[in-house]
């Protein structure tokens, strides 16, 4: 009874706070609060969706990332402002502070506004790169939308992203029954490094550019910021922490201007309705850490052998011994915890390891439950005796790491445990070897002590 | 993207005079390609309806250089954008070179292997070029391929070294072991061999009393000393015993008292019996 009702609370107690799997605090930072209300569906979706939202301005006095060295805020979300700043308060050591401290950033940037110098420093440090002077705008003359930029081709219509590649799940992409599009307006492009923590969402078609409206609005320079694909409108890092930071190039996709827009493309007949909306919630919902989020909620690895113990998670094994491996995990859905599938043409790997792993295995799921997979393999352990660690060091785009170890000693076979002669078909001659000079021995005494000499013998003897 | 590359030819062929008063093109483009040093540049006319038609070599030390005259609706203008792009076939790595423009549309582009990222000179694949000319205002921007690139690299330079990045995902599966367990020939081999052992053990007794062996003295020897007799044997097969129950269960603590038992009782009980044997040789009947 007691249990049923600790349950119940604990039920409770999760469905209270079904929001974001890591804290409900989130600060928006805003040039000016009165501007919230471009942005009222964007932020009245995130608080209806459970987030303590704090509106505060670069200038604000109160404003401080960290109390007492503990994170103020969960999550933050900055919009475009005009100063070159951010203030004291805000500057990029301490955006790097708070994503050391876990912290989750969305960061919406205009390409009509220059974007912070703070903001640009701590991007670089993530080796994220800004057009120079801080200004730049895509353009695509190929991929416009008719009704609102004629003339200048600043927003850019796409389709929606699709999975990164084979094997990654796709989170981004809103169904999209009747052809709408993303719009992106005054969109600034941003060039990644090659590091394996940076993953765009979304790139720029293959005939979009960069360039500075305020300079380069004749002729282009020499120097081309990026072109194509190169370009980033909407990017992601997820820190070896698993804390979040996602760029949106295109502050204005998320005003509620275009979230209700009607756009034509270049050579579409018809008008068809934007899916920013849904869009802005999944990227939003991803970088809080309500969605993609791993969890871990047991391991178990015992003998699979017959007639031995089956103890759980014991601390040493034989080599060759047969084992078993299970880890169950879970992934947090907008408000509750569901059962993880790998995704296609994905696996969970298990290493076992010593110092470099000797097995990489695939694990299969074999137990499904509504809130959790448990994913196991068998195998035999190396012929090598050591300190072994069971491993599992699951690194993917948009999932949070996964990085577990159980250490396990594995030793030698003891003296009797080895394979008796008599079960090795190889020794069998060897066997039967021994028995017949046993049986001669014993043959060969009986013959010397009581065999009767025969005539020729004595005679040759008494001669 | 691609709807949009196979709708503008047609438009453009279809369509004809009317569309191109609202498009962009080019004319009058030359590509020249070939080293400075040496005249032996390749040169060649081509405009937008008669397109290069073989791929174009691109070796070490060669530039390439393209200069062409871009027209909206026929009329020479400078476009906000015109690119070359080379794009590596396989993994659709892309990289934009920018044309430089004039007021009267002229634009050139020339690029040397340097200029080109390490990706796409290392590829296998004739690159891909693309011209894109095209600017604000209403009128449709021009976006074909043109022509394919095939990089000749120097045969006596070092290649490029390019090194993937590292990309999260799912590695090669590894089933790492030292020494496979050692292997038993067939059955049928070690059962034959083990027969032939076991099957000496009768060559040997019949060969024995076939040579004259023969137990006639045991009762001689029985009825003299019974007890030492009895005991010695019996201790030499105890021994043999002994031995057997070491290979099967025993270990060296049980095995060395049971030992020195046996040892004792085959010294005393064998000093007689060998005394009883000797007795037999003096007095002639051995």
């Amino acid at each position: 009874m007691t249990s049923l009702t600790s349950f119940l609370l604990l039920l409770f107690t999760a469905v209270a706070q079904a929001i974001s799997s890591s804290g409900s605090r989130l600060l928006v930072v805003l040039e000016d609060v009165a501007e919230k209300a471009q942005y009222s569906k964007f932020l009245g979706d995130l608080e209806g969706r459970g987030f303590e939202v704090t509106y505060e301005t670069p200038k604000s006095d109160s404003l401080s990332l960290f109390h007492l060295g503990e994170r103020s805020y969960d999550h933050i979300l900055f919009f475009p402002t005009k100063a070159k700043g951010l203030g004291p308060n805000l500057t990029a050591n301490l955006l790097l502070q708070f994503i050391n401290a876990q912290g989750n950033i969305l960061l919406a940037l205009s390409g009509q506004k220059q974007a912070p110098t703070s903001v640009v420093a701590a991007l670089s440090e993530l080796d994220i790169h800004l057009p120079s002077e801080r200004t730049g705008l895509v353009v695509d003359h190929f991929n416009y939308d008719v009704t609102s930029a004629d003339e200048k081709h600043d927003v850019l219509l796409l389709p929606t992203p699709g999975a990164l590649r084979p094997g990654v799940k796709d989170f981004f992409s809103p169904a999209t029954p009747n052809g709408e599009v993303l719009a992106l307006p005054q969109a600034i492009g941003q060039l990644l490094g090659n590091g394996a923590l940076l993953t765009p969402i979304l790139r720029a078609p293959a005939t979009a550019y960069s360039y500075n409206p305020k300079e380069e609005s004749e002729v282009l320079g020499d120097e081309l910021f990026a072109a194509g694909k190169q370009l980033s409108l909407v990017t992601t890092v997820q820190a070896r922490n698993s804390a979040r930071l996602t760029v949106v190039g295109s502050a204005d996709m998320l005003t509620d201007q275009w979230f209700d827009a009607k756009v034509k493309k270049v050579d579409g007949k018809a008008s068809v309705a934007t899916v920013n909306r849904e869009f802005a919630k999944r990227v939003s919902g991803w970088t809080f850490n309500e969605i993609g989020v791993l969890k871990v909620n047991w391991i178990e690895h015992h003998l699979n052998e017959e007639g031995q113990g089956n103890q759980s998670n014991p601390k040493i094994y034989r080599i060759k011994n047969d084992v078993t491996y299970s880890i169950s995990l879970s992934e947090y859905e907008w408000d509750h915890w569901a059962a993880f599938q790998v995704p296609a043409e994905d696996d969970l790997q298990l290493e076992f390891s010593m110092l470099s792993p000797f097995h990489r295995l695939s694990l299969k799921p074999t137990v499904s439950s509504e809130e959790s997979t448990t994913y196991s393999t068998n195998f035999k352990l190396p012929d090598q005796h050591g300190i072994f660690n069971f491993k599992i060091n699951h690194k993917r785009p948009f999932f949070n790491n996964i990085e577990e170890k159980n250490t396990v000693s594995v030793r030698h076979f003891a003296h009797d445990e080895w394979p008796r002669s008599y079960a090795i078909s190889g020794a069998w001659p060897w066997i039967s070897g021994i028995g017949a000079t046993v049986t001669g021995w014993l043959f060969f005494v009986a013959i010397w002590l009581y065999s009767k000499p025969t005539g020729k013998g004595e005679s040759k003897k008494t001669r | 993207m691609r709807f949009l590359r196979s709708l503008v030819p047609s438009l453009l062929l279809a369509a004809g005079a009317a569309q191109a008063a609202s498009s962009w093109g080019f004319d009058e483009a030359t590509l020249a390609v070939g080293s400075k040093k040496a005249d032996g540049s390749v040169k060649e006319k081509f405009s937008e309806k008669s397109l290069p038609k073989k791929t174009v070599d691109f070796g070490r030390t060669d530039t390439l250089k393209i200069i062409l005259t871009a027209k909206e609706g026929g009329k020479a203008k400078r476009p906000h954008q015109a690119f070359l792009t080379l794009q590596e076939p396989e993994t659709g790595l892309e990289a934009p070179f920018v044309f430089t423009t004039k007021e009267n549309g002229k634009a050139t582009v020339e690029l040397k292997h340097s200029d080109l990222p390490v990706q796409l000179l290392k590829s296998a694949k004739p690159l891909k070029a693309t011209l894109t000319l095209a600017s604000f205002g209403s009128s449709t921007g021009y976006n074909n391929r043109i022509f394919d690139v095939e990089i000749r690299p120097d045969p006596l330079a070092v290649p490029p070294v390019y090194e993937k990045p590292l990309r999260y995902g799912k590695l090669e599966e590894i089933h790492h072991i030292f020494k496979a367990d050692p292997q038993s020939p067939p059955k049928v081999i070690s059962m034959v061999f083990a027969l032939i052992v076991a099957a000496m053990v009768p060559i040997l007794l019949i060969a024995t009393f076939a040579l004259g062996g023969n137990v006639a003295h045991l009762q001689k020897a029985f009825s003299t000393a019974p007890v030492s007799h009895g005991i010695f044997y019996g201790s030499i097969i105890a021994m043999e015993f002994v031995f057997y129950m070491y290979y099967s269960t025993w270990n060296l603590f049980q095995v060395l008292p049971v030992i020195g038992v046996v040892g004792v009782v085959s010294l005393l009980s064998g000093s007689k019996a060998l005394g009883e044997v000797q007795g037999r040789r003096l007095a002639g009947e051995r």
